[in-house]
């Protein structure tokens, strides 16, 4: 153990405490986010990062001259569209989530430090904290350019941040108010 | 402190949730006025189209389709509209162009942008940016942005620029294929 959080100054504890806090808040917004904008389902985080969501009517190839196609559209239909993130703007979320996620795994794993746990559970819990969003991202990717059925390894990614999070928050939390010694 | 510094950096280039300025439905019944039918016309455009696009405005659809929405009223033509959409580092923004049958600009609306951007778009409205488009030939350069800069600031400016880009894209994709 770097440092043990367990006995260390109340304003480290307190400094934890609320950045987990925090971090739990944005966490839960962010799920209410992916609730509202790509869903929870391997087929609605598909839609969301598949090609096949791009344009439904969209041909692989160029044509050799340009075809018009036109047909009858009700008023509802050209509304909102559904939430698609093309390349483009998963260039762009990539971009600017990545490091974040980084900034964020780098946090939980300092106070990883400060547990008391073996050698091997803090590397595979550190391991989690990154890998969720690598997993998140690649998956994005993969359901864009290879398949939609990679979707899974989005949710996989999604799950695994909740999951990183929620061991670190609850082991440092009883750690570091209730197990003392 | 690189920590620090590196979570402020991210901080400050997050793109901030999408927020819709104007309904779609709302810029349809206003860029469309009597409209009560309307029909999507899909432009599949060729390489060489294209191309064409490219070389008139320096931007083509990602998807190599154009896709103009176009309202009737007991079979006669109202006009025409298109969502354009632009991006840039602080996210994208969304605009509707409506075009009267004479192919002149009608209207534009911004029906999306950001959290962050909606308010240097909202001073970019309020100093009349989109009037500035009103009744232009798609062959002219849309100059919103110069006639509102005396009034706005700096971010609201840089906005105003971004809708005159979606603008230009717009009527180049009007002038070149609609028919």
């Amino acid at each position: 153990m770097l440092y043990d959080l367990r006995n260390s100054d109340l304003r480290v504890r307190w400094l934890v405490t609320l950045l987990l806090a925090t971090l739990g808040t944005s966490y839960l917004f962010g799920a209410w986010m992916v609730g509202l904008y790509a869903g929870f389902s391997t087929s609605k985080v598909a839609e969301t990062y598949g090609s096949s969501g791009e344009a439904p009517m969209v041909m692989q190839m160029p044509p050799e001259t340009t075809v018009v196609a036109e047909h009858a559209v009700s008023m509802g239909e050209m509304g909102d569209e559904q939430h698609h993130v093309d390349k483009d703007l998963l260039v762009q979320d990539t971009h600017v989530h990545m490091p974040m996620y980084a900034v964020i795994a780098a946090a939980l794993s300092v106070i990883v430090l400060g547990l008391s746990m073996s050698r091997a559970s803090g590397l595979a819990l550190i391991g989690l904290l990154f890998a969720a969003p690598w997993l998140d991202f690649a998956g994005m990717w993969l359901t864009k350019i290879v398949s939609p059925r990679f979707a899974v390894v989005t949710l996989a990614g999604g799950w695994a941040m909740a999951l990183g999070y929620g061991i670190v928050a609850a082991v440092a939390t009883y750690q570091m108010w209730w197990r003392k010694q | 402190m690189k920590l620090i510094l590196c979570a402020v950096t991210a901080a400050l280039l997050h793109i901030t949730p999408t927020v819709i300025m104007v309904k779609r439905q709302d810029a349809v019944a206003h860029l469309l006025p009597g409209a009560d039918q309307f029909a999507a016309r899909e432009l599949h455009l060729s390489s060489a189209d294209s191309k064409k696009l490219h070389d008139a405005v320096g931007w083509e659809p990602p998807d190599g389709v154009v896709t103009f929405y176009v309202g009737k009223h007991q079979d006669q033509t109202m006009g025409a509209l298109i969502f354009m959409r632009v991006d840039c580092q602080h996210g994208p923004i969304e605009l509707a162009i409506g075009y009267d049958p004479r192919g002149t600009v009608r209207g534009v609306e911004v029906t999306k942008a950001t959290v962050e951007m909606k308010p240097w778009i909202l001073e970019a409205l309020r100093a009349g940016l989109t009037n500035a488009y009103n009744g232009m030939a798609t062959t002219q350069a849309p100059n919103g942005a110069a006639k509102v800069k005396p009034q706005i600031g700096a971010m609201p400016d840089y906005m105003a620029e971004l809708v005159d880009k979606g603008v230009m894209h717009a009527n180049a994709a009007y002038r070149l294929f609609y028919k």
